[in-house]
């Protein structure tokens, strides 16, 4: 008998809320999280909007005595600590029972950017403030022993599944991976494939990212594909829309408890769905048609690798739950994908970061928590700001009101702009 | 019954040559790559040295090189190791491959930061006294005076996604970071999607570079690396009782994993098979490992389960042996309380030594160094072995190479937070 992987608890935060009451009463009452921009003055950037976290403190999420390591955490790992504790609660696991060497983490996460606070009195030492002229003579002499020792450890991408197993105790697989928008969706999928083979039994499995800070931002800014309209924020992510103008960051954390159905049915749980399918593949640029061009053919690969592990057909998924770049080609390539895939079937297709924004390598696992609630409550909320629809976007978006579940399946796609791309089928568990 | 993963090609762009027989080769005369830092002026830093890659020159390896000039060292590394990859195992010429089976797995770190520019748009913006930024002067200027495309590729999924776009490679498309552990982590999770069906054919392995003004900052304020500036070549010394730290080294290894049928109804040649791959986690301190090697022991049963073996079937191991007087120590005790009494009788020897360690990058290159050691029959030293440790008491084959046939290989990775991977390699037989 194959081992099967399911769903047992989730940990959100996002702008639209904090825990999965909080953030499905945003989805269902269509309030958007994208505002002007609060935790620093942003008059220097061309983008002055986010999906931020308002009062995020991870304080509220650690036992006191781990408090202290809040310290060497950037704002990145803390979400995810915080996500991984509250998607522990939710799945009431009980830790001292459980047995750690089977127990795994798997975290999709990014480049986390310095904060630069950190850095000043040693820049001060090797800078003449000309911009781009560094003494560093004087830095390694002078600025190295102003600076916090354990600085470093602040900012590596492989300390949210480093914290998460150390706060937990979790001393099985463990694993960072780093692709950009679909990381999350990759550590989901690896975690319930390292459950099928047998290596661990249950898993802290999602990701967590804010590209929020000063560097982080300013970079974003020179290199992402982002929206500019300033003017109304809570406009500005409009997947598929024909006035689509650009990605909207957002930060925050999606994590889940996955476990395998036995495991989970020992202990009690209870059990929301099952990871029932997963692919993953590479959407090269086709240069005879431009040159960011996709044609889709590897997105629809991963989707009918994700359909055929899942043993069913593309008619029994209700609903897509799209990556939803908001850019304009970037949407134009996943719908090619879908249509490839779902033909003029007109299967729905929900873009849930159209209220929070691209939340980097916790985009797929925030994105994919709408629709685990969504098939829940028996109805998925409209993607946002889908106010016309476009040719190039030849899919059925679901806009204005919501669409009524008709089949446990959803289908979670996910991307990066470089042509990376996975999908999972997700099946709500019907007891 | 599982699908067999076996090794058919490799490539390598390390500090000790641009191709993996100079590589091995290197290791076998007991070579160091280690010198002064040339990459950025080191002379103030508490280390002035490290392992470089020399006289690297892209476009032997690419059609053209300029396309990808904004992007970091890493990614240029990995481009080259991953084309001298396919290119040993046949891939290129291979008309009838089918590349939506032919996926990536890396572990590979991240791009080189703006350090001139950062740190003097801080120092331009940062008040002394609140120690806060003016954000308005510090964006504005950021956007003046970064280059976007070399922003742009400083980011994590960048050279997995180039590699791809650059080859034609069309299948599942990965990268992990895991500190010190990534590329082996890499490696092993490539295997298990071949296993698993996902794909036949996988690029994995890792790429890194941290010898720049902000990685040796880092690693020096940890007291990590190694500080004995009169001698670099003496510097990386893992396993003798005056190590002090180690040596930061750069560089790419790749290897391509394919499935056994694949390779034979393709007449590829087969270089070994990777039996086994273990992970698990310390889940103790984000700056030590665990003192009892607890997540290291059981990273290296898993991954020997997942080969079935026993103890007395590893005829070498490749150890993670940094230089540190943490790491070697407790790899020591993880590898006698797995091996037992056959610990005594395994050569261990660190690459690290002669290499230093390319982080990311450092698990695949010691793998592509087991693979030849498989294939040769002869076993790379660990140098600079002078004064034996008290706690460290196995044969880590000191200072010279050794003739010695085997049929299975350990090799082990443990990554800065506790993320331990072990590999296990063996001789192919049908």
């Amino acid at each position: 008998m194959p081992r099967r992987a399911v769903l047992t608890g989730i940990g959100v935060l996002s702008s639209i809320g904090v825990g999965p009451d909080a953030f499905w009463d945003s989805l269902v009452h269509g309030k958007s999280g994208i505002r002007p921009f609060r935790s620093f003055d942003p008059s220097g950037l061309p983008v002055r909007f986010a999906g931020e976290i308002p009062d995020f403190d991870a304080k509220n999420y650690l036992d006191k005595k781990d408090r202290k390591s809040l310290r060497v955490m950037a704002r990145t790992i803390q979400l995810a600590v915080a996500a991984a504790q509250l998607a522990l609660d939710d799945a009431k696991v009980d830790k001292e029972k459980l047995d750690p060497t089977r127990f795994g983490v798997e975290f999709g996460s990014g480049l986390i950017s310095t904060e630069l606070e950190e850095l000043i009195d040693a820049a001060r030492v090797a800078s003449n403030c000309q911009p781009g002229t560094v003494d560093i003579g004087k830095w390694g002499q002078a600025g190295l022993p102003v600076i916090t020792p354990l600085w470093m450890l602040k900012y590596l991408p492989n300390m949210l599944a480093c914290h998460v197993s150390i706060l937990h105790n979790a001393q099985g697989p463990n694993n960072t991976i780093t692709e950009n928008d679909v990381a999350g969706l990759l550590a989901l999928g690896e975690a319930s494939r390292i459950l099928g083979r047998g290596q661990a039994d249950i898993f802290l499995a999602g990701g967590g990212e804010s590209r929020l800070t000063i560097l982080s931002l300013s970079r974003q800014c020179l290199f992402a594909e982002l929206s500019r309209r300033n003017d109304a924020p809570e406009k500005a992510c409009r997947p598929f829309d024909r006035g689509r103008d650009g990605i909207v960051l957002g930060e925050g954390a999606g994590v889940f408890v996955v476990e395998e159905l036995e495991h989970a049915r020992k202990r009690g749980a209870r059990i929301l769905g099952e990871i029932a399918g997963f692919g993953a593949a590479f959407d090269p640029v086709d240069r005879s048609k431009g040159a960011k061009y996709r044609s889709g053919a590897g997105l629809a690969r991963a989707m009918r690798q994700a359909l055929r592990e899942a043993g069913i057909g593309p008619g029994d998924i209700d609903h897509v739950n799209a990556h939803g770049f908001s850019t304009v080609g970037g949407d134009a390539w996943e719908a090619r994908a879908i249509r490839d895939v779902f033909g003029d079937s007109g299967t729905p297709v929900f873009a849930p970061r159209s209220y929070f924004g691209t939340l980097g390598a916790a985009s797929a696992t925030v994105e994919l928590t709408a629709s685990v609630l969504a098939l829940s409550h028996g109805q998925v909320p409209p993607t946002l700001n889908y106010d016309e629809s476009d040719p190039e976007c030849p899919i059925a978006v679901i806009a204005g009101k919501p669409h009524t579940v008709r089949t446990p399946y959803v289908l979670k796609l996910s991307c990066t702009a470089l042509g990376q791309c996975a999908a999972l089928v997700y099946r709500r568990w019907d007891s | 019954m599982r699908r067999r993963v076996v090794i058919t090609g490799m490539g390598a762009i390390t500090p000790l040559g641009h191709t993996v027989s100079d590589l091995f080769s290197e290791q076998i005369a007991g070579k160091s790559g280690v010198a002064r830092t040339t990459r950025f002026d080191a002379h103030a830093f508490p280390t002035t040295f490290s392992a470089e890659v020399r006289d690297f020159d892209l476009s032997r390896f690419v059609a053209d090189a300029s396309r990808w000039e904004n992007s970091g060292v890493n990614c240029q590394f990995g481009l080259a190791a991953a084309q001298q990859a396919l290119k040993d195992a046949g891939i290129f010429d291979d008309k009838r491959l089918d590349r939506t089976r032919a996926g990536i797995y890396l572990g590979c770190g991240e791009g080189v930061q703006d350090f001139p520019n950062l740190i003097s748009l801080i120092a331009l913006s940062g008040d002394p006294q609140s120690h806060k930024i003016d954000t308005p002067a510090f964006t504005a200027a950021a956007l003046k005076h970064f280059h976007a495309q070399r922003e742009a590729e400083q980011e994590l999924h960048t050279t997995p996604g180039h590699i791809a776009e650059e080859f034609g490679l069309l299948g599942p498309n990965y990268n992990c970071l895991t500190a010190c552990a990534a590329s082996s982590q890499a490696i092993g999770e490539a295997s298990e999607l071949i296993r698993h069906g996902d794909a036949d054919v996988m690029v994995s392995g890792g790429a890194h570079s941290m010898i720049n003004p902000f990685g040796v900052t880092g690693f020096n304020l940890l007291t990590a690396l190694s500080t004995r500036n009169d001698a670099p070549e003496k510097a990386s010394r893992p396993f003798d009782l005056n190590r002090d730290g180690f040596v930061l080294g750069e560089g790419a290894g790749m290897l391509i994993l394919e499935e056994l049928e694949h390779a034979r109804r393709r007449g590829a040649r087969i270089y070994a098979e990777l039996t086994g791959y273990g992970s698990t986690a310390d889940a103790f301190r984000i700056t030590d490992s665990h003192p009892d090697g607890r997540g290291a022991i059981a990273c290296i049963e898993a991954a020997m389960k997942d080969a079935r073996l026993n103890p007395s079937d590893v005829g070498y191991i490749n150890a993670h042996g940094t230089s540190t007087q943490v790491n070697d120590r407790v790899e020591t005790v993880a590898i006698k309380r797995v091996l037992g009494e056959h610990a005594y009788k395994v050569p261990v020897n660190s690459s690290k030594s002669m290499l230093g360690h390319l982080i990311a990058a450092a698990g695949a290159v010691e793998l592509i160094t087991c693979v030849m050691s498989l294939l040769r029959s002869v076993l790379p030293p660990t140098i600079n072995y002078e004064t034996p440790d008290p706690e460290c008491d196995l044969d880590y084959i000191p200072n010279a190479a050794r003739e010695k046939r085997v049929a299975h290989v350990l090799s082990n990775s443990f990554g800065f937070g506790g993320q331990n991977v072990s590999l296990i390699v063996s001789r192919f037989t049908a």
